[in-house]
């Protein structure tokens, strides 16, 4: 039996990452990923069955049939629900996970987001901690992953709050309409905007072709290859070295131990055949990149005599502090048409409600969105007390869906410890395999900072020169989702983390988690590019062991 | 169950103007679609649903929803998603109205491959596609 150097559970941000830091550096990769790899027209442009409205299916995996979880809601009653369900937490199960549909903000956290305890302390209930690094010390890796793959924006303008050696390789999207309405309004306010950072292509940039601008960015392929994933990047890079083995279709089941209780492989399922099969690889290291939820799962569902509760759970830390994003979301109607049919369609944001709001701990970050069509405007966008069928409604749509300006963001989330992924024993997946039960909320001081959010935006929108605003405001809830974080949380106490700064599960030497498993806190902004810097980070450490 | 109903209730949710009505569009066909495939487990439900229109459209004004006038109609519709109806239902009559907005916008408004909104109607209504098309 071949033993590689390393085996990769999860091609998204970043397991291709590490993929291809390890393999450009001579190690021998497998890689393995549970959904297939999806070609354009595979994810295609279906209105109600998409990353972002998702109401009778979705278009990046995992299947709607034999892939549930349990989702146990806050009056404690368990369901079992389908991917495509909100209550599932998707992201996605593809060659490139959440990056191959995402809308690709690439933001870098607030220097402050890492240190959110010492900074505000620590509300009864929280988890709330410190991150074992700085951001000074992710900084570097920051600069890596925009360079390496390509991001669009002005570092300048957000220099002060989030300071930076070098700016972004390409320039930030052109202004809509709307941009310039709400740079007035902020100006207005005091407050300052700056572009949008997006891993966009908005000139030429890695052998890849620019932006076109269509209407489908969020939740949709792009039909350019403009849109940066790691499906565009690091994994041709890491194939294209000959060292790393690519199998898709291939669902991770254990890690398997020897009998000192040693990593030593990971079995899988394929189905290359026709019928399933159970292979297992060996390895000198086992690295976990498959998401908050997956990455959780495949631990506790590593149990054996020397782990009965699963790797690196012994102190009952493994899938807790699950974390995500609240989204306050507002909207105004604008006195002139502010739509231009211009994709991405997101553009401006301001930062200057991340942090130091009185009486809030933390904050988030506020941007304009991408563009909707009408369906997902129809369901989304559309003010509370407007009929929801009728002539009323029909003339809504007609007149305003080009004048309705949005404001949202991501609010930083207080982590909870009882929101979590555990396993059901009583659930298995088609191949058998315990499924991932979601249960708890986040804190209720999440719901107080969204709501503070929430009149933010409205306050801009107001500014800006809506003549009427609406918003609609996250209740207590799990969140998770696209952005899900924080189930292998590092730290330096193994009584409070699950992994060493490095993604080193405690008590191992070969077993990392490297995703938003790690994240202590999530940051109010989107938090892939975070993901992709603790990847640099980790493999370069990696790379260096084996 | 009467051909003529679902279409009337379709053209009253989404009305026809200077822009297609949702019949017009074809939500029927998206509907009907929909019920043979995603919706099928709630198919019988829904058509029952569509069946109980009439029986309270006959309870009310002695005729049936598609023969009504528009302010029956509406006053009919109304009844319906307020859950104040005046016959024994086979479904929540309020959860089946929303059931039967939504599918009706999401026939109107989302892409023609659907089923509906023929000929991009409700795009170039919205403005969605005007952009590229001017």
């Amino acid at each position: 039996m071949k033993n590689y150097d390393a085996i990769i559970v999860g091609t998204g941000a970043a397991g291709g990452i590490v993929a291809c830091i390890l393999a450009e550096a001579g190690k021998s990769v497998l890689l393995l990923e549970r959904g297939p790899a999806l070609s354009f027209s595979d994810v295609g442009r279906d209105h109600l069955r998409n990353q972002r409205l998702a109401i009778y299916g979705h278009n990046a995996g995992p299947e709607l049939i034999g892939n549930p979880r349990v989702f146990v809601d806050p009056e404690g009653r368990a369901r079992i629900v389908k991917p495509h369900e909100l209550d599932y937490h998707n992201n996605a199960a593809c060659v490139g996970g959440g990056t191959r549909v995402y809308g690709a903000q690439a933001w870098r956290f607030h220097p402050d987001d890492f240190r959110m305890a010492s900074k505000y302390g620590i509300p009864e209930g929280s988890s709330l901690a410190d991150w074992p690094i700085t951001y000074e010390t992710l900084e570097p890796f920051y600069e890596r992953a925009e360079w390496d793959l390509g991001v669009a924006g002005d570092g300048r303008s957000i220099q002060a709050e989030i300071p930076r050696r070098r700016n972004y390789p390409l320039p930030p999207v052109p202004s809509s309409p709307h941009t310039v309405a709400l740079q007035h309004g902020a100006r207005q306010l005091g407050w300052g905007t700056a572009p949008v950072p997006l891993l966009i292509n908005t000139e030429p940039y890695g052998g890849r072709a620019a932006c076109i601008e269509c209407k489908y960015c969020v939740g949709f392929a792009c039909p350019t290859d403009a849109k940066t994933g790691t499906q565009n990047t690091v994994i041709p890079r890491a194939l294209a070295t000959g060292n790393c083995e690519l199998k898709t279709s291939a669902v991770a089941e254990t890690i398997e131990t020897d009998d000192r209780g040693n990593v030593i492989g990971i079995s899988y399922f394929v189905n290359s055949s026709g019928t399933p099969q159970r292979e297992t690889a060996r390895a000198k290291l086992a690295i976990v990149s498959a998401g908050a939820i997956e990455s959780a799962r495949l631990l506790l569902n590593s149990r054996s005599s020397f782990h009965p509760a699963g790797l690196g759970n012994e102190h009952d830390q493994v899938g807790r502090n699950l974390q995500g994003h609240l989204y306050p979301r507002a909207y105004g109607l604008s006195p002139t048409r502010v739509f231009n049919g211009i994709g991405p369609g997101v553009t401006v944001a301001t930062i200057q409600f991340n942090h130091d709001n009185p009486g809030i701990i933390g904050g988030g970050m506020l941007a304009d969105d991408f563009i909707k069509p009408p369906i997902d405007f129809w369901y989304d966008s559309l003010p509370p007390d407007l009929p929801r069928w009728g002539v009323a409604n029909k003339r809504f749509m007609r007149d305003n869906y080009t004048r309705v300006m949005h404001v949202r963001g991501p609010v930083q989330d207080i982590p909870n410890p009882d929101g979590r992924v555990t396993i059901d024993d009583a659930v298995r997946d088609k191949w058998g395999i315990p499924v991932a039960r979601l249960s708890g909320t986040t804190h209720a001081a999440t719901v107080e900072s969204a709501e503070f959010m929430r009149e933010r935006g409205e306050e801009w929108l107001r500014a800006s020169g809506c003549e009427r605003v609406w918003s609609m405001q996250p209740g207590l809830i799990l969140s998770g989702r696209q952005h899900q974080a924080g189930t292998c949380r590092m730290g330096s106490d193994a009584k409070t983390s699950v992994t060493d700064e490095w993604g080193r599960v405690h008590n191992h030497d070969n077993l990392f988690v490297v995703d938003g498993s790690l994240h202590v806190t999530n940051g109010g902004f989107n938090p892939v590019l975070t993901i992709m810097a603790l990847a640099f980070r980790s493999a370069e450490y990696i790379a260096r062991l084996i | 169950m009467n051909p003529d109903t679902l279409p009337a209730v379709v053209d009253c949710l989404i009305p026809p103007d200077d822009f297609p009505g949702a019949y017009d569009a074809g939500v029927c066909d998206y509907i009907e679609q929909l019920l043979q495939t995603d919706l099928a487990e709630h198919a019988d439900l829904f058509r029952a649903g569509i069946e109980a229109i009439d029986t309270e459209a006959l309870a009310t004004y002695n005729a049936p929803f598609a023969a009504l006038t528009r302010e029956q109609q509406i006053a009919t519709l109304e009844s319906i998603e307020s859950g104040a109806v005046k016959t024994s239902w086979p479904i929540a009559p309020a959860h089946f109205f929303v059931m039967l907005v939504n599918t009706t916008a999401e026939g109107y408004y989302s892409d023609p491959q659907q089923g509906a909104n023929r000929g991009r109607a409700s795009w170039v209504m919205t403005g969605f596609e005007e952009a590229l098309d001017s």
